[in-house]
């Protein structure tokens, strides 16, 4: 169903230039660039179109309901294992993304830090891990620099170049954003410790751009719809363009089966349940995957043939593989004076000291630190969360240190690097189906040694940074037995010059099918420092005017 | 590790606790459907959709308890009940039995230990005395994120009442807010970095 006046609504039996599948952060703007260089576009989008206007102050049915993220009660199950030695069972939201037009762009809480020259050449200058995939990218970081600026323009991202910050070609579009409480705390106790604090980049607008409005610093950010169009969703940035072209269908509800081939191996259709749940085909020149690290493998594996007996585009045995979620620390102090985290946007300060941690140290990893609000500074998140200083979970003692607990706490996260391991990855389950009789996706995952060492290495630099600060009581955390779920889903399909060792070509075509292209978060090489959808949506950037140039060379 | 740093053990409990302990898991459009019968119901002078009256007086009670009454409203004057009876009525057979097989055996220990048939029955103390040891239960679990919950979602949700527990906290829903947003940052804009 066309979803705009614009928007034409193809035949499926005629085959259209493009189908993008998945409609979120890189998915929109595949979606945008290839209809506004005139080629026909059908996406092809799991969840609803929500809006600006659908958005609500509703954390019951966002964090408790899967109102966004959807899970087993929608029918959508998920199993997650330590080790293949293990019997997966189902859990929710192990691989955690939203389902809807935008996809996590929509709800993720906008951090917009770009990679720097370092994440594409780590694995030669610092030298490779034994027992992993380390690499470098066959790319630089003046080949993404064009695109990193395309983001900061065309997105809308606020920000100030800082200290440690890679070059740019062109200044941000948008100031920093005000900031917060939690920043102030976190950028004087960093400048007590010797470190460098700096205005945190966000996809989030500090004032009106590209016919957008500025931030109203509702605090509903982390988890949330915007409801004013402030942040930088690709719902709300490339999606409208993609529809005001003329050449792209937006269907929603739509959930792909398979990619059928043809006898000379190229892809010839893509295979989907509608919105009514009856089985379509749309017929296609080419395709781009940009449904996310853990359902772009799922579209690969179910799409087996004789041809390709261990799933599509996978000779080299690498779909699924190398799955990074990033590493992660939090701490929450309480404080003596009003906060009040809960407002605006969750991060204003970032502290980037620790990019590269000293190989001396004897484990790989590095990353960064920001003021958070704590628990995502919602009122039940935080309530639940209530006796992490050690107080009851219930009754008046409880309830008095709620009253403190909201207004006066602050969060120092860390944000980490996680190790590419053919251990870690996204299988089909061989038990559990989905609502529509599809395997559901097996997630197999543990943090590397090194990653859980740099883990901890962050957490103690939180605690440093909550006593400089004059916290009056905190506490943290970090997943130190591993990770079991994160919403960061990387390296799956992952890009290389070498077909044995990589899905992709460094134009983002499929080694073995001319005409499919992946672009998402499982392109990446390596995880970043912990805030990938900067880089995911440039390398769709740089993807799309791969793509289009080939296609006018007639080389697709 | 100096003395302000709580064990992350604690912590981890706490974050833990506070879904894990419960079996609740539900979907939107069931509650939200079950709201709105409830709003009929109510307007019909039918008080309860899911819960009997004793039940409904009985978790009530242990709603009480866990956010009491003081010099501001607790669970009782938030409606609390009324979301965990929304909440329920769309709520699986088996954490519908949890909830009762529990609620019959705190029952059973104020039968036994004071000689009481209810748990709305018993003196505040008695009630905490019995809580007390179950509070490491599915049972007490599920109750407290109920409790909870019911307290802070949305008051379309059915608790909530008059935002009488986001005024508790000091959360103030607006839809935009200008800076300072509290002491620090203006400080910061008084004084500088």
């Amino acid at each position: 169903m066309a979803e705009s006046q614009n928007s034409p609504t193809y035949p499926t039996r005629e085959p259209v230039d493009f189908v993008v599948v998945g409609s979120g952060a890189a998915g929109g703007v595949m979606a945008k660039e290839l209809s506004t260089a005139g080629f026909s576009v059908v996406v092809l989008e799991q969840g609803p179109h929500l809006q600006a206007a659908d958005f609500k102050h509703d954390e019951w049915d966002y964090d408790y309901n899967g109102g966004l993220m959807w899970g087993i009660k929608q029918g959508h199950p998920q199993t997650f294992r330590k080790n293949e030695n293990e019997e997966a069972v189902e859990a929710e939201a192990v691989l955690g993304y939203a389902h809807n037009v935008g996809g996590s762009s929509v709800h993720f809480s906008g951090n917009f830090w770009r990679f720097r020259p370092i994440d594409f050449m780590e694995a030669s200058v610092r030298g490779t891990v034994p027992g992993t995939n380390f690499a470098d990218w066959p790319i630089s970081y003046e080949d993404l620099e064009p695109y990193y600026t395309k983001v900061d323009w065309e997105i809308g991202v606020s920000g100030l170049q800082g200290p440690w910050d890679p070059p740019r070609s062109r200044a941000y579009p948008c100031p920093p954003m005000p900031i917060k409480g939690p920043d102030v705390l976190l950028e004087r106790a960093g400048k007590q410790l010797g470190l460098n604090p700096y205005p945190a980049p966000v996809a989030i607008l500090s004032q009106p751009h590209n016919g957008r409005p500025g931030c109203i610093h509702c605090g509903f950010c982390n988890g949330f719809g915007c409801e004013v169009n402030a942040k930088s969703s690709s719902m709300a940035t490339m999606i409208p363009l993609a529809l005001a072209s003329g050449n792209c269908e937006l269907r929603t509800g739509c959930t792909v089966s398979r990619v059928n081939t043809g006898e000379d191996g190229r892809v010839t259709e893509v295979v989907y349940w509608d919105a009514e749940g009856t089985e379509q085909a749309q017929r296609a020149n080419a395709v781009v995957l940009c449904a996310n690290g853990s359902e772009t493998p799922r579209i690969l594996f179910l799409s087996e043939s004789e041809q390709h007996p261990d799933g599509l585009a996978n000779s080299s045995g690498f779909v699924g593989q190398n799955l990074m979620f990033n590493g992660y620390t939090s701490i929450v102090g309480l404080f003596p004076e009003p906060v009040n985290a809960y407002k605006s946007v969750p991060a204003t300060r970032v502290i980037h000291d620790y990019y590269e941690l000293d190989p001396n140290l004897g484990f790989y990893g590095g990353g960064g630190i920001d003021g958070r609000h704590y628990s995502r500074g919602t009122p039940l998140n935080s309530a639940l969360m209530s006796g992490m200083f050690g107080g009851p979970t219930w009754g008046a003692e409880y309830k008095k240190n709620l009253q403190q607990e909201f207004t006066h706490t602050a969060a120092f996260d860390g944000h980490t690097t996680s190790l590419p391991l053919a251990s870690n990855n996204v299988t089909l389950d061989p038990n559990v189906q989905d609502k529509y009789g599809r395997p559901a996706l097996r997630c197999t995952y543990m943090d590397h040694p090194d990653d859980i060492q740099t883990m901890s290495y962050f957490y103690d630099r939180t605690v440093e940074l909550m006593e400089a600060a004059g916290a009056i009581r905190y506490a943290g955390e970090y997943p130190e037995n591993g990770q079991e779920g994160n919403v960061h889903l990387l390296g799956t399909c992952r890009m290389g010059d070498d077909p044995s060792s990589s899905v992709i070509d460094k134009y983002h075509r499929t080694h073995d099918v001319p005409n499919l292209f992946i672009s998402d978060g499982s392109s990446l090489i390596t995880s970043g420092r912990g805030q990938p959808t900067m880089t995911i949506m440039a390398m769709a950037f740089r993807a799309a005017d791969n793509i289009i140039q080939a296609a006018r060379r007639g080389e697709i | 590790m100096s003395k302000t740093e709580i064990s992350r053990r604690a912590f981890l409990r706490s974050s833990g606790q506070a879904v894990k302990g419960s079996c609740i898991a539900l979907t939107l459009p069931m509650i939200l459907t079950a709201c709105n019968r409830a709003e009929e119901a109510r307007l019909r002078g039918e008080d309860f959709s899911s819960l009997t009256e004793e039940e409904a007086f009985e978790f009530d009670a242990i709603s009480a308890r866990i956010i009491p009454s003081d010099d501001s409203p607790g669970a009782r004057e938030a409606g609390v009940i009324y979301f965990i009876d929304n909440v329920l009525a769309n709520e699986s057979e088996e954490v519908r039995e949890v909830l009762r097989s529990g609620l019959r055996d705190l029952q059973s220990s104020a039968v036994s230990t004071f000689d009481v048939p209810y748990f709305y029955q018993l003196e505040e103390a008695q009630q905490d005395q019995l809580l007390l040891e179950i509070e490491e239960s599915e049972f007490f679990g599920t109750v407290r994120f109920l409790v909870v919950a019911g307290m802070f979602s949305l008051p379309e949700y059915g608790g909530n009442k008059d935002e009488a527990g986001w005024n508790l906290i000091g959360f103030d829903d607006r839809h935009a807010w200008v800076p300072p947003f509290g002491f620090y940052d203006a400080d910061h804009a008084a004084k500088g970095g």
